[in-house]
């Protein structure tokens, strides 16, 4: 009990002292918390831009690059009479076969083939002479998915929640329906039983769906069949049995380079593509944000710990060195020097529990700051992938405070203040009764 | 009590060793009150920290109770401190955050004597110092005087072979120096105690048993007050 009331006392004593090494830990600890809390939010928001772009369970996608560049999109300017069309993007197609060899392969656990197209909707104008001068019909274009219903957990369409009508059945093979996504449906003003166009076929929707974190990579989704029998334009009439793009699941997350490799290999023509090289190319906002969080928030928390470490090890071993006549005169007293540097490293230890709890508090805070003050991030991926379009998506920050974080945060705290204790240990155990008498002096 | 033969204790300074006891011998009896005078310089504090265990000398023998100090080993030397010897500071060196009942029990915690009976012998300690009455305040709270009946009480609530006094009075005025010098003149007695006291006051010395005079690191013992200076 002698021990605490000393202890007790001391820190009393040294409260401003004290506090100010608690400050100083605490703003580390708090540091490594919000950091960790942004990084861990970033990563949360990549990788649902990742499941939203091609669906969660997608560890792979296969595409191709175009044999022969396209001659013009859409139609537009082909036939001025041609009110609604289609045209594939920029990606190369592959042979629908390709899924099956691929599904045979050792460590896949199932693949899926996928098309993306783009729709042109032209609005009717009537003949030439009824034109108004210079009045030009503006086109809208949409996107549209063909989804393969044999595996809807893997693709784009994967990530997507139904919020009214139902998603596909295996039924569905054949028919002309489609999901449509949520804020395609608001803009259009489509609800569950309304019709939509797509190279002049009728499709009636049966779904309307929401993507994780602002959206997925198509305004439409329809049966991959029906996206393959669709040929208004000309040139789409090989479109039967050819898809752009494969997504494939690892049997685990170790065996995706060794599924890259055998993909690779079966289809060396192919451009093989895993999450983790899919999130290299991801640019924008949420990548700058991302490159910040590890480099520069890690670095700085680094810095600014040391730099706390630093202090509170020389505040500490400041405040032994003020309190060398007492500590002699324990030593003259019979004090061992290790019972003094056991009172030295307790309040060290006190002082590195207030610093850590400083510090969950701050990094909590300054977590609510950042989700409160944080700007949209947009995240785009180039158009050589999946869809073959660019795909921007919005993406909100929500820094996330883990248990781990907090445990670090703690661990830190009472770290650097028991490294600071044991300099100060150092320098009162080197002390001689002989020595502290002579400074009393 | 002690026995010290040819003992020297020399300190660097840069390039250049300070001798400060040069080959003393030194014996004190049992219950002998010896007082110790010289310059400043002389080597007073160093002899003292010599019979106090905390310093070894660089040659020659300190023997206490038969034992050579400049023998043992460090855990050793703080058990014989804790245990056997008192020490009264001019300084006082009382712990600022603690009170004066606890200032007294920081001797006997080394002791690992149990906390009730730890407090009560620190209560007797002061009482016997005539503290009873301010046995919870804190250092700032008390006078010099008081303060440093503090560190006498602490001192001796151990019941050490011997005291040593490192100028007690120093920091103290006129009255309140009598008044220290009587209650340890009284406590010796009491007690039966050895007493080693370093002073520069020849008035303090001359209420010994014996005076001794450091000059240039070495004792002059029987020496009449007179040659101190």
């Amino acid at each position: 009990m002698f021990f605490l009331t000393y202890l007790r006392r001391e820190l009393r004593h040294r409260m401003r002292q004290a506090l100010i090494i608690a400050i100083g830990l605490g703003v580390g600890a708090g540091l490594v918390v919000t950091v960790t809390a942004a990084t861990s939010g970033i990563s949360n928001a990549q990788a649902a831009v990742l499941h939203s772009l091609y669906g969660i369970g997608t560890d792979v996608t296969v595409t191709t690059a175009a044999a022969v560049p396209k001659s013009g999109s859409g139609g537009l300017g082909s036939n001025a009479q041609q009110e609604n069309s289609l045209s594939v993007g920029d990606a190369g197609l592959l042979n629908a076969s390709s899924v099956t060899s691929i599904s045979h392969l050792r460590d896949v656990a199932a693949a899926a083939g996928g098309f993306t197209l783009t729709g042109i909707s032209l609005p009717s104008q009537g003949s030439g002479a009824e034109r108004p001068a210079g009045a030009f019909p503006i086109p809208t274009t949409f996107s549209v998915d063909g989804v393969d219903l044999a595996h809807l957990g893997l693709g784009p369409f994967a990530s997507a929640k139904i919020s009214s009508g139902r998603s596909f059945t295996a039924s569905d093979t054949g028919s002309n329906v489609a999901v449509v996504d949520a804020n395609y449906a608001t803009a259009k003003r489509l609800t569950v039983g309304s019709s939509i166009t797509i190279a002049s076929t009728r499709f009636t929707v049966m779904g309307i769906a929401r993507q994780a974190q602002g959206g997925g990579s198509a305004n439409v989704y329809i049966p991959l069949g029906r996206a393959q029998a669709l040929t208004q334009y000309q040139d789409l009439s090989s479109l039967t049995g050819r898809i752009d793009t494969i997504y494939v699941a690892a049997t685990s997350a170790s065996d995706i380079p060794a599924v890259h490799k055998e993909i690779s290999k079966l289809l060396p023509a192919a451009t093989v593509t895993t999450s983790g090289d899919l999130a290299s190319e991801v640019s924008g906002s949420l990548a700058t944000a991302a490159s910040l969080a590890s480099d520069l928030g890690k670095w700085l928390s680094i810095a600014v710990l040391i730099a706390a470490f630093a202090v509170a090890s020389l505040l500490t071993m400041a405040a032994v060195g003020r309190r060398v006549r007492e500590f002699g005169t324990l030593k003259a007293l019979g004090w061992r020097s290790r019972r003094i540097i056991a009172q030295i490293m307790a309040e060290s230890a006190v002082i590195g529990v207030i610093g850590a709890i400083m510090g969950i508090a701050l990094g909590f805070g300054a977590a609510s700051l950042v989700d409160a003050i944080a700007p949209k991030l947009t995240a785009t991926v180039p158009p050589s992938f999946a869809s073959g379009n660019t795909n921007t998506v919005g993406v909100h920050l929500a820094a996330h405070v883990s248990v781990s974080a907090i445990l670090l945060a703690v661990v830190l705290a009472i770290a650097g203040a028991l490294i600071a204790g044991l300099f100060g240990g150092w320098r009162a155990a080197r002390l001689r009764p002989a020595d502290a008498m002579v400074q009393m002096q | 009590m002690y026995t010290l033969s040819d003992v020297t204790k020399n300190y660097r300074k840069g390039d250049y060793t300070v001798v400060a006891l040069g080959g003393l011998d030194l014996s004190i009896e049992d219950g002998e009150w010896l007082a110790i005078q010289g310059r400043t310089g002389s080597g007073k504090t160093t002899l003292l920290q010599m019979l106090g265990a905390m310093d070894r000398p660089s040659a020659g023998a300190v023997r206490f109770s038969g034992r050579d100090l400049a023998g043992l080993p460090e855990a050793e030397l703080t058990e014989v401190r804790a245990a056997s010897i008192g020490f009264v500071f001019q300084t006082f060196n009382l712990i600022p955050t603690l009170s004066a009942i606890e200032n007294v029990e920081t001797a006997l915690v080394p002791l690992r004597i149990p906390a009730a009976k730890r407090r009560a012998r620190a209560a007797q300690a002061l009482a016997d110092v005539g503290l009873s009455d301010r046995a919870q305040h804190l250092p700032s709270e008390l006078s010099g005087g008081q303060q440093q009946r503090v560190g006498i009480a602490r001192a001796l609530v151990k019941e050490p072979k011997v005291l040593l006094a490192d100028e007690p009075t120093g920091n103290l005025d006129v009255d309140t120096r009598d008044e220290i010098m009587s209650l340890l003149e009284k406590l010796w007695r009491e007690h039966g105690l050895t007493l080693v006291l370093v002073t520069h006051d020849t008035s303090i010395a001359e209420r010994a048993q014996r005076v001794g005079v450091m000059k240039d690191g070495r004792l002059f013992t029987g020496a009449e007050p007179d040659d101190a200076s």
